[in-house]
């Protein structure tokens, strides 16, 4: 039996997960990372982004905290429990600014922590960074 | 005449002036309400920038001088008495009238000049002597620092840029900017003054701290600190910025100090790696593998990412990977981060989110600020089309059909059925936003009255508390506009009537202050608006007598009323004009307007009232009144009718022989109850159908209600209900008493709708 093997894509474009309840974040976020290049995949919820997580493998998580079913921090700590998914980068987003929910986000297994709102630029700078992708 | 600015110069100029009066009030009230000053002070400051686009000097100087007074009320140079808002509140008045002549005949009115003198100086004299003079108020000078420890954070394309004039032999100045707060009202544009230095090499615009969150952002405040580098000479520089120059630091740059910061991380590559040196040094328990791993992808991806060397890193991750201590890597991570050993974690990540570029840019606020203003009338045009849409694609069922029967093509019917379907849902969506940009919150409204509260309460001599309660209920514009009216009647009335004389309430032991309640809530499909005062309440018996007196009804009948039967009195007509009732002490100035007015928007009014307690008015109107819900009828041999839902009690058939015949009018009897029957024919002069005697044939009729009264209306055949966007007849055919309008069918006829009021 013969197999067709596709020929590997030799750039693969990053892939990141989108983790926020709120469609317009998710928007935001899809159409400025999209157009920078980084394939963009999105869920409305802890859960489900713990789910998508499982599933296949991504270069970046960009996580709201406050989300319903499973808030962002619970999802990260599930996450990084998965020998398969623990060592994934990821960046938490929120609006509290204080230095307590940052530590807290650290502790919970992210890797970086952005402030609402974050421009453009900032989101895709950092995007590209933490994903490893030289902009 | 009037210009698109002038348009907007005067509907601004409103909303402003009335900003001004509810923060005065609010103010005098609580005169040490920062936020209210301070809001005064800008909405007439802003009039008076708005103003001088214009050639009205009377209105500038007039402004001007109320400017300068509120000036010196928020520096706390003057205290606001209730004579100083009374003075304030007139020049409003005064502004306001020049608005609405501005608006009338793009002028203002003759004599406008010796009126602003008038008032201008009566602003004048209530302002401290020293004041006058024109002293300004000096700002505080701005803390400045005059290190350039902010040289690292140029942007590296344009710091060697600076290098390179440099090292050709220029002189290169870095130059700070921290404008003053409030530099805005002074006049200071500093954005602009640096479009005029010279030889700018770097410009960073930055909130000098975190920005606040957008609800308490004041846009009128400068946050913004300015750091430039130039060319320009020391002397060119003090020039430009003379005005301002003790908020200015300007230092001379060495050309190293611009080489040296070149090789430094950037800002994010810092403040990532900065970032996995807090979580390395947290106190790890067993999520410790999974923290190592993703800290020693993350670092290896920024480093890619940025370009730099990653063989150091890995060495640390493997030697990491066989002690399991952290310490190599925290190692590395230092050796990293020791070029820019300032960045701080928290710090770097807020200042990534607020920092670069202008908080405008930034989504959440840009979307904060999306609010047009549009003229009413293009609305209400738009409305129109809906409405038309709406019936127009009523035809396509008719369309379906022909396409069946006409022409045999089933195929075609169904596809029309199915474009149908569609176009049935666009149209309601579309009919449902609009109705939704059309829904006002009632504090339209509301807003005026408690300056009416307060200006009738010191010409009478009564102490009022008004509370506004659910001001942001929202209804149908068409509705919130017409509460106008109808609410000033009814305040007005408890003012005058309800509420007792300081002395009087004194007496029976109630608060001096007497409180009246101006409420909105909505209830179901209705919005409903309260008016209650804690005053004397109505007297049944005075207002039976007064009844008497004026001729509304006989003693008789006066006596076998109900209490609350004789306080409804005072809605009918003929009990509120004639003589004035102002000796009465109860209510009844135009409260027949008021029933009026309200029932010609499909609301009702009740009362209710306890002697000695207090009175209360509902008012209760439909949410909107854009759409009408109407039952066809047919009369008059074939003809169309449209009666309104609202007035429709039931509809019953009843045999020709049981009409009773009472003179030369007919009734019926309805459960024990009996119903002056009328024939639609008749009423409108259309041609009878004839009856040839058959006694089982039955009538059609149509139980409506007007008021309290039932009526029963005969018609030829009872149609289908439908939704109908109702236009109103203008032009001659506006003196037709007996119709409300009509409407267009999906067939494209035309319904008439009857105004049952006035028909029966």
């Amino acid at each position: 039996m013969t197999l067709f093997l596709k020929p590997r894509t030799i750039a693969t474009a990053a892939r990141i997960l989108v983790i926020d309840d709120g469609i317009t974040m998710r928007l935001f976020y899809r159409t400025v990372l999209e157009a920078a290049g980084f394939v963009v995949e999105e869920a409305t919820n802890g859960l489900e982004g713990y789910e998508k997580v499982l599933a296949r493998p991504f270069d970046l998580l960009i996580v709201d905290i406050n989300m319903p079913k499973m808030d962002g921090l619970s999802m990260l700590r599930a996450i990084r429990r998965d020998g398969a998914t623990m060592g994934v980068p990821a960046v938490t987003i929120s609006t509290e600014s204080k230095d307590s929910d940052t530590l807290k986000a650290y502790q919970a297994g992210a890797n970086y922590y952005l402030v609402k709102p974050v421009t453009p630029e900032t989101l895709v700078e950092v995007a590209h960074l933490m994903a490893g992708v030289p902009a | 005449m009037t210009t698109p600015l002038l348009v907007r110069f005067v509907s601004e100029a409103r909303d402003l002036l009335q900003a001004a009066a509810t923060c005065l009030l609010r103010l005098e009230k609580s005169p040490d309400d920062e936020a209210a000053i301070n809001e005064v002070f800008r909405a007439v400051h802003t009039l008076k920038g708005s103003v001088g686009l214009f050639d009205f000097p009377a209105f500038t100087k007039l402004v001007h001088a109320g400017e300068d007074l509120l000036s010196a009320v928020r520096a706390g140079q003057l205290a606001l008495s209730s004579e100083l808002v009374d003075l304030l509140l007139d020049a409003l008045d005064q502004v306001s009238a020049w608005v609405d002549s501005i608006d009338a005949i793009g002028a203002l009115p003759d004599g406008a000049d010796g009126v602003s003198r008038d008032i201008t100086a009566r602003l004048r004299t209530a302002l401290p002597q020293d004041l006058e003079a024109g002293a300004a108020v000096v700002p505080l000078r701005a803390e400045i620092l005059s290190s350039i420890e902010w040289l690292p954070a140029v942007p590296a394309a344009e710091r060697l840029a600076a290098l390179r004039a440099a090292l050709s032999g220029a002189d290169i100045l870095a130059l700070e900017y921290l404008p003053a707060e409030d530099c805005f009202f002074s006049g200071e544009d500093p954005a602009a003054l640096f479009r005029q230095v010279p030889g700018l090499l770097a410009l960073a615009m930055e909130p000098r701290r975190d920005w606040p969150a957008a609800e308490a952002l004041d846009p009128y405040c400068c946050l913004l600190r300015f750091r430039a580098l130039t060319t320009a000479s020391r002397a060119e520089i003090e020039h430009l910025f003379r005005y301002v120059i003790e908020q200015v630091a300007l230092t001379a740059v060495a050309p190293h100090l611009l080489a040296v910061a070149e090789t430094g991380l950037s800002p994010a590559v810092a403040s990532i790696l900065d970032g996995q040196r807090v979580i390395l040094e947290l106190p790890a328990g067993d999520d410790l593998p999974s923290r190592l791993t993703s800290v020693a992808r993350t670092v290896e991806n920024v480093l890619h990412a940025a370009g730099q060397e990653t063989t150091d890193w890995r060495e640390a991750v493997r030697a990491t990977e066989t002690s399991g201590d952290t310490a190599p890597l925290l190692a590395v991570l230092a050796r990293l981060l020791d070029a820019r050993p300032e960045v701080k974690v928290d710090a770097a990540a807020k200042g990534l989110a607020a920092a670069e570029g202008s908080v405008l840019s930034s989504p959440d606020l840009r979307h904060a600020s999306r609010v047009l203003k549009v003229d009413q009338a293009k609305i209400d045009s738009l409305m129109n089309l809906i409405g038309e849409l709406v019936v127009s694609k009523n035809s396509l069922p008719f369309l379906a059909r022909r396409a069946e029967e006409v022409y045999g093509s089933r195929e075609m019917s169904r596809e029309i059925k199915d474009l149908f379907a569609v176009v049935d849902r666009l149209a309601q969506e579309m009919q449902a936003a609009i109705m939704a940009v059309r829904m006002l919150p009632v504090s339209e409204v509301f807003e005026r009255f408690p300056r009416l509260v307060r200006d009738i309460a010191r010409k009478l001599g009564k102490r009022i508390d008004l509370v506004i309660e659910g001001e942001d209920t929202a209804a149908d514009k068409t509705i919130v506009e017409m509460l106008g009216d109808p609410l000033l009647h009814i305040i007005r009335n408890a003012l005058d009537h309800g509420i007792e004389t300081p002395d009087e309430r004194e007496a029976q032991g109630k608060p001096v202050e007497a409180r009246v309640l101006l409420k909105a809530f909505q209830e179901g499909d209705q919005v409903v608006i309260e008016v209650s005062d804690d005053g004397r309440g109505i007297d049944p018996v005075k207002i039976r007598a007064a009844a008497v007196a004026k001729g509304v009804i006989d003693a008789e009948r006066a006596a076998g009323l109900t209490d609350q039967d004789a306080v409804n009195l005072v809605f009918l007509p003929g009990f509120s004009t004639a003589g004035q009732v102002s000796d009465l002490s109860g209510r009844g100035v135009g409260m027949d307007v008021v029933v009026s007015t309200v029932e010609k928007a499909n609301g009702s009014v009740s009362l209710s009232s306890v002697k000695g307690e207090g009175t209360t008015v509902r008012l209760s109107l439909p949410l909107s009144m854009a759409v009408t819900r109407v039952m066809m009828v047919e009369a008059g041999g074939g003809m169309l009718f449209g009666i309104p839902m609202d007035h429709i009690a039931e509809t019953v058939r009843i045999p020709r022989d049981s009409i009773r015949h009472i003179k030369q009018s007919e009734a019926f009897v309805l459960r024990d109850t009996i119903v002056p029957l009328l024939r639609l024919d008749t009423l409108l002069g259309l041609e009878r159908n004839v009856w040839f005697g058959d006694p089982t044939e039955e009538d059609a009729v149509l139980v409506v209600r007007i008021g309290n009264t039932l009526t029963g209306l005969v018609v030829d055949h009872f149609r289908e209900g439908m939704d109908i966007i109702l236009k109103p007849f203008d032009g001659i055919l506006a003196g037709l008493p007996n119709y409300s309008g009509t409407a267009l069918l999906g067939d494209g006829r035309v319904l008439l709708v009857l105004n049952l009021k006035e028909l029966l």
